[in-house]
């Protein structure tokens, strides 16, 4: 396991408050990874500053086995560079297809000429149904994602990234709004994907998160409070204080 | 564009079909080429209306599959007719000026002949020099290159400042309403070198056709048109299909989701607001000649929200829905306001269709917002859906 991306002494803050605050974080690949934290702990705008949607004051990150800067990217540089991420509401392109939706998110060029000019090919097709395979997703792959039930759009949600190929998917809350069975398959899902690459999970679920068997980061205030085991970050008093209560 | 896609997409090849048969149609019943059942000024409407609608399927394109409202797009409509009428004009009067000259004993410079016309074409704002913009004016090939190359130019330029700042919605509406007007604007100054508020005229004479009667110019510019429209509907239904339409759509309905899955919106929305340009640029060079005369009134902001009303009334997202709006607006426009409709005598108020039909379009925008979001070209999803 080698390290994929690294964060170090980075900060943010909005209007004077300290959103993220000298946080270093790093992740290897492959690596299944859970945050945990109270509201306004920097969960999402740790995710915003990954993604470059929020721009560090302060800070580095380090990306790859070229150690890159993230910093200065666009978000779609980022997303280039094979970085997913998942929103915390799901975020499909309702007016379309299940097959459009994952189409645009396999991994091919994505210039406007090339997208133009753009060929579908068997391997596209197959890829996308293997895709709808793993994601429960083969049998209304015509229909149109607003059709949808909750839980169907954030797997389809979740197939449009791992249709990206990204060496790191951030998922916000995968689990909010699930039916139990649709939770345990979402779980499954999560843990095949981080067996070839780096994959953080935010989640306030700690039932879920333990079903995940991996190392987890609490946040808190916008720096790393624990980190460790399931068992060892609940332990901590620290922990139990902010967050778990007693 | 292969076989394969217009196989895929049976709307094209309608349109094709029904594009073809109006224009055998108005040929046949027209004066110059058939039995004379159509006028020479009804013919030139029609053909107008031809132009009208390759500018609203640009406008679908970029608001109803983009979802960028430019209340601007007319601007470049403008600046086409205005590169045509440049040649026109000056093509024109050279024809004139040289031919009241030939009779003089000594043969004029070049230089006088250029002064000729300047003083021919700028005496009305006072001037007698050609300006700049002219330069190219004596060039047709040149000139018709100004057609793609400045509407082309001022879209990259606009669009490359507004959406690398992130500008969206009714902001940058707002701000596409501003070129035009300020275009507007700055054309109606004498000294801007495109005759202020006279604007360029005559321009229904061809030259190099001078023998041609308007008859038969009119169904020259209706195939042309005709043949413009055609290409742009399939260059513009090429485009929004596929994958290249799916990624428009989806940066519509949520531009951030777009970025995240690695394409760069800008270039994107850039692609798309400059290729309509061009074609808005086309069409307005196609119109003018046909309509004789061009001002700067015409690039008002207010023509850019008709644009708009034609789209939303013919159904966003739909190229034959924004032909059909724009024909069914345009023609009823004409027949209310050049007084076709019967006046409605209520006794106490006579309702003049003259003065009302704006009233009347404003309702049935609001009509069709609110109630038919799908416009016109909904009714053809659903008449085909009831077949199916």
């Amino acid at each position: 396991m080698s390290t994929l991306l690294e964060m170090s002494g980075v900060s943010v803050s909005f209007d004077g408050f300290k959103a993220i605050n000298n946080l270093s974080f790093q992740i290897g690949e492959p690596e299944l990874r859970a945050i945990i934290g109270p509201n306004g702990a920097g969960k999402t705008t740790f995710m915003d500053i990954i993604t470059g949607k929020t721009k560090p004051d302060e800070g580095r990150i380090s990306w790859g086995d070229k150690n890159i800067s993230l910093l200065g990217m666009s978000e779609s540089q980022i997303a280039r560079e094979g970085i997913g991420r998942k929103f915390q509401k799901p975020t499909v392109f309702e007016a379309q297809t299940v097959r459009e939706n994952l189409a645009m998110a396999l991994k091919n060029p994505r210039g406007p000429f090339d997208v133009l000019l753009y060929k579908k090919t068997r391997q596209g097709a197959e890829r996308i149904e293997a895709i709808a395979e793993q994601t429960g997703l083969a049998d209304v792959l015509t229909r149109v994602a607003g059709e949808l039930s909750h839980g169907q759009k954030q797997w389809l949600e979740i197939g449009m990234l791992l249709a990206q190929e990204p060496r790191l998917l951030l998922v916000d809350e995968p689990a909010a709004g699930m039916t139990p069975a649709e939770r345990e398959k979402t779980t499954e899902m999560l843990v095949n994907a981080a067996k070839t690459r780096a994959v953080v999970v935010v989640e306030h679920d700690m039932e879920f998160i333990r079903r995940l068997k991996c190392r987890v980061t609490c946040l808190c205030e916008g720096s790393v409070l624990a980190e460790g085991s399931i068992d060892h970050v609940t332990s901590n008093p620290n922990v139990i204080d902010v967050y778990l209560g007693r | 564009m292969n076989r394969s896609f217009l196989a895929q997409n049976p709307s094209v090849l309608w349109f094709l079909v029904l594009l073809g048969l109006f224009t055998l149609v108005v040929t046949v019943l027209s004066e110059a080429f058939g039995v004379g059942f159509l006028s020479t000024s009804f013919v030139k409407t029609l053909g107008k209306t031809l132009c009208l609608c390759l500018i609203a399927i640009a406008m679908d394109v970029v608001w109803g599959y983009c979802g960028i409202l430019s209340l601007g797009h007319f601007a470049f409509f403008g600046i086409g007719g205005y590169a045509i009428g440049m040649w026109l004009m000056y093509a024109r009067t050279e024809g004139i000026v040289a031919e009241s000259l030939s009779n003089q004993i000594i043969p004029p410079t070049s230089q006088e002949l250029q002064d000729a016309i300047a003083s021919q074409i700028f005496g009305v704002v006072g001037a007698s020099e050609f300006p700049t913009l002219w330069t190219f004016a004596h060039s047709l090939p040149l000139q018709l290159l100004m057609i793609l190359l400045v509407p082309g130019l001022l879209a990259l330029v606009f669009g490359w400042l507004a959406f690398r700042s992130r500008v969206t919605g009714v902001y940058l509406s707002i701000l596409t309403q501003a070129m035009t007007l300020a275009l507007s604007l700055y054309l109606f100054q004498n000294d801007s070198g495109l005759r202020g508020n006279n604007g360029l005229s005559g321009l229904q004479n061809i030259p190099g056709a001078e023998g041609v009667p308007q008859s038969v110019i009119s169904i020259w510019f209706l195939w042309g048109s005709a043949l413009a429209l055609g290409l742009g509907y399939v260059l513009f239904a090429w485009v929004v299909s596929g994958k290249m339409g799916s990624v428009i759509r989806a940066i519509r309905d949520d531009e951030t989701r777009v970025r995240f899955l690695g394409y760069h919106v800008e270039t994107y929305k850039l692609f798309v607001f400059t290729l309509t340009a061009v074609v808005a640029g086309i069409a307005g060079a196609l119109y003018y000649p046909q309509a004789g005369i061009i001002n700067p009134a015409e690039i008002a902001p207010i023509a850019s929200i008709y644009l708009a009303v034609w789209v939303a009334i013919g159904g966003r997202g739909r190229l034959y829905g924004a032909v059909m709006g724009t024909v069914v607006v345009t023609l009823a426009s004409s027949w209310f306001t050049g007084g076709g409709a019967p006046d409605v005598n209520l006794g106490v108020y006579t309702i003049q269709w003259t003065d009302w039909w704006l009233v009347l379009l404003g309702f049935s925008f609001v009509a069709v917002t609110l109630f038919f979001p799908q416009g016109l070209g909904g009714l053809v999803d659903k008449l085909k859906g009831a077949k199916a």
